[in-house]
């Protein structure tokens, strides 16, 4: 996004893996910031720029899958590499629904890790932008009055004015001035866009 | 003349009467004051009687007038042929002057007159229809008849001398055979409890009665191994390599008895054992197999030094039954060896499988170091590509590398000890040090079961008597079996600790202190027995294995439900005394 080099966590409870792999990662251009356990990292407070979190599987304590779910838990979305020692099938499953980037293996070649982090990267930088776009539309709808709400709702599952009208036991004219006043809060050109817009916030409230 | 012959009558019927109360130990002085009186008696100058020793005739009583030289003995075949001959056959010789002798007779008569013999009359002492010796009366200084009168007198003398030289015989062949049984018995005895330790030390004993009671000068036994080619030897004496007597030895092996009383005997086959026989100075020698199942496990060997005495037959007999002891007894070790291979095989088993169920934790230890080192690796790699290299970071990351390497190394190293098969080997040990070592072992096997493993060693414990590898194991087994107990879903901490005390004076306890579900009453009487097990899938040779090696160390195990929740095994070692044999 920015200019600033993205930003990788790695969490190892192993000192010498931890150091090793941060070396490594240095040298590869990134900036590391290494925690020794799932706690010290979920102390840490969340990161607004690029990043992503390189995971040990297997640590005393909260284990990085365990770490996984709260963070999902918590709402704070951070690409997930996990590095693993041995494959445990129902576990790597696990991760990967609930959203880990990449399952390494340990001993982890370099170039699979860097591709690994980069696609991971990419993705953190993707669903940011895809965030804050939905964060703008969702301002927009809090612009709407309730009446212009329900009008909105019934737009964008297809219905004419008299039909909108007969449902909330309105007149047709009153239908039509709310509608051009979501259209413009909502800035959108045509119906078509509305109902993206909708579809992008989840704001269909279908009353059936 | 008449009153002469009354009086010799009335000497002999005294003699014949007086020997038949005799005891066995005073016969042969009670035959010794007969044959003087008889000879003081009869006026001649030189009386003897010889007997039949080991086959061989020997002189045992002589009465002569002083200054005169002991006879020769009249059975000896190369002097006497004649005489010899006829006095087996049962019959008398009796000459008043040498010439009266037969032609047939003439060796004898070089013989008589060489050793100043004038007059003789020998008479066979027989018993039984065994030839037992000969009755002499003789004369060097003058001439003496023998009435045919006299003669059948003294066979009368001669028959109450054989029959108290007989029983005399009996008597001392009884109280050998005594002495014989209570050798075999003390032995059968010795031998029945032997440990491994005392088995070389008993069998020297073993062989010494037996020599002891051969009079020989040397015994050995030789084992066989199973395919009949190496052997084995324990000997009384400086004994001589199996190697030497390679005829003698295949005959044992064959199952024959070897018994040769002359070395003149052997055959041209033996030539390499004879030159050894002739290097060590041995003449005779009796060897006997032992057998065991009908195979033959060993050789009993016994042989004399210098003296030439034979093996008879009851001797042979003898140290056929003396064999039989000494086989068991080898039968027996080898029996031993056998369960205490076995013990060691289901001991090092049980550590296999211990390990076997750490395997994924211990590939985990080995794997993390050799991740660092990649990563070390590349990440030097990756640095060196830029245009000015930071030689401190480069040197840092070297002493990393290596760093994990030793570390790695030390994962296998540490494998490499449990795994190992052998005899084990009592050293001093610091029990601290064995539970640091398992602790290591299995963090990352705690980890993953999700249960902290904590410490708590006493400070000073003295050293104790062990075997490292088998104490690890008993500490590894504990464990494991503390973790698994609080596989079972339940509430409340999950806890495991290890903690070492002193035990009393003498000895260091280690416990093993988990938060499971406890023990039930029931399993706790049968928890240590080999088989017993509450696993759908154990072996339950865990705990019997655990119990065999803390038995061997002469310590105690135990285990108790503790009130608070969850159980804890215990086992004690004894403390290292020095100067312990």
């Amino acid at each position: 996004m920015s200019g600033a080099s993205p930003l990788v966590f790695v969490v190892d409870d192993d000192l010498s893996v931890r150091k090793s792999l941060t070396r490594l990662l240095e040298a590869a251009g990134y900036l590391v910031e290494p925690f020794g356990s799932a706690r010290e990292f979920l102390a840490r407070e969340p990161h607004l720029g690029a990043c992503c979190l390189v995971l040990d599987v297997r640590m005393p304590g909260l284990t990085g899958l365990e770490l996984q779910e709260r963070l999902v838990a918590e709402g704070r979305r951070v690409p997930i590499v996990f590095v693993t020692g041995h494959v445990d099938v129902p576990k790597s499953v696990k991760a990967m629904k609930a959203g880990a980037v990449d399952l390494l293996t340990k001993p982890v070649d370099a170039k699979d890790l860097i591709a690994a982090i980069q696609r991971a990267v990419a993705k953190d930088v993707e669903d940011r932008s895809a965030e804050t776009r939905v964060a703008e539309v969702r301002q927009r709808v809090k612009l709407l009055t309730v009446r212009e709400m329900e009008v909105f709702a019934l737009v964008v599952t297809g219905m004419l004015n008299k039909q909108i009208a007969a449902a909330l036991g309105i007149g047709e004219k009153t239908v039509k001035v709310h509608r051009a006043r979501v259209m413009e809060k909502m800035r959108a050109g045509s119906v078509a866009e509305l109902v993206r817009l909708a579809d992008e916030v989840g704001v269909i409230v279908p009353k059936s | 003349m008449l009153e002469e012959r009354l009086r010799f009558e009335a000497l002999l019927s005294e003699l014949s009467a007086g020997l038949i109360h005799v005891p066995a130990t005073e016969i042969d002085a009670a035959l010794a004051s007969g044959l003087q009186q008889v000879a003081l008696f009869l006026g001649v100058d030189r009386a003897h009687l010889e007997e039949y020793v080991g086959g061989e005739p020997t002189v045992r009583l002589t009465w002569a007038l002083p200054g005169l030289d002991e006879p020769p003995s009249v059975m000896d075949v190369d002097q006497f042929p004649w005489s010899s001959d006829t006095l087996r056959s049962g019959r008398a010789v009796r000459f008043s002057r040498i010439e009266e002798l037969p032609e047939a007779a003439a060796i004898d008569r070089a013989s008589y007159a060489r050793t100043g013999t004038r007059s003789k009359v020998s008479l066979p002492l027989r018993a039984g229809g065994a030839m037992l010796g000969v009755l002499s009366f003789g004369s060097v200084r003058r001439r003496f008849a023998w009435p045919d009168e006299l003669v059948e007198r003294l066979h009368l003398l001669s028959q109450a001398f054989a029959s108290a030289l007989e029983r005399k015989r009996m008597e001392l062949s009884l109280a050998e055979r005594l002495r014989f049984e209570k050798l075999l018995s003390s032995l059968s005895v010795a031998f029945s409890h032997l440990s491994a330790g005392e088995f070389d030390r008993e069998i020297q004993r073993g062989l010494r009665q037996v020599s002891d009671f051969l009079r020989a000068d040397r015994g050995s036994l030789i084992e066989f191994s199973r395919d009949g080619t190496t052997a084995r030897s324990w000997a009384i004496e400086e004994w001589m390599d199996v190697g030497e007597f390679p005829w003698m030895t295949a005959r044992l092996q064959r199952g024959d008895t070897v018994s040769f009383s002359q070395l003149e005997e052997f055959p041209d086959e033996a030539a390499v054992d004879r030159q050894s026989y002739l290097a060590h100075r041995v003449k005779p020698q009796v060897a006997v197999p032992l057998l065991a199942g009908g195979t033959v496990v060993g050789g009993l060997v016994f042989s004399a030094v210098g003296t030439e005495r034979a093996g008879s037959d009851e001797l042979i007999q003898q140290l056929h039954l003396l064999g039989e002891v000494f086989a068991n007894a080898l039968s027996r070790k080898q029996t031993d060896l056998e369960a205490q291979r076995l013990r060691q095989d289901l001991t090092h088993i049980g550590r296999v499988s211990a390990l076997g169920e750490l395997t994924a934790s211990l590939a985990h230890e080995l794997r993390q170091p050799l991740t660092a080192i990649l990563y070390n690796a590349q990440a030097a790699q990756r640095l060196l590509r830029a245009d000015v290299v930071n030689l401190d970071q480069m040197r840092e990351i070297m002493s990393d590398i290596i760093a994990d390497d030793k570390r790695a190394d030390d994962v296998i190293q540490r494998l490499r000890v449990l795994l190992k098969k052998g005899d084990p080997e009592f050293v001093p040990l610091d029990l601290n040090e064995i539970v640091g070592e398992v602790a290591w072992l299995m963090r990352s096997d705690a980890i993953v079961r999700n249960v902290p493993l904590s410490l708590d060693l006493a400070a000073d414990l003295p050293s104790v008597s062990g075997d490292r590898v088998q104490l690890q194991q008993v500490v590894l087994n504990l464990v494991l079996n503390g973790l698994e107990a609080m596989r079972e879903p339940h509430t409340g901490p999950r806890t495991l600790v290890i903690r070492t005390a002193r035990d009393g004076e003498g000895a260091v306890r280690v416990e093993v202190q988990d938060s499971g579900p406890g023990i039930d009453a029931k399993v706790l009487d049968h928890m240590f027995e080999p088989l017993y097990t509450t696993k759908a899938e154990g072996l339950g040779m865990g705990l019997a294995i655990v119990r065999t090696i803390v038995e061997a160390h002469g310590g105690k195990l135990g285990a108790v439900s503790n009130a608070e929740g969850g159980a804890t095994v215990h086992f004690t070692v004894p403390v290292e005394t020095e100067g312990k044999q």
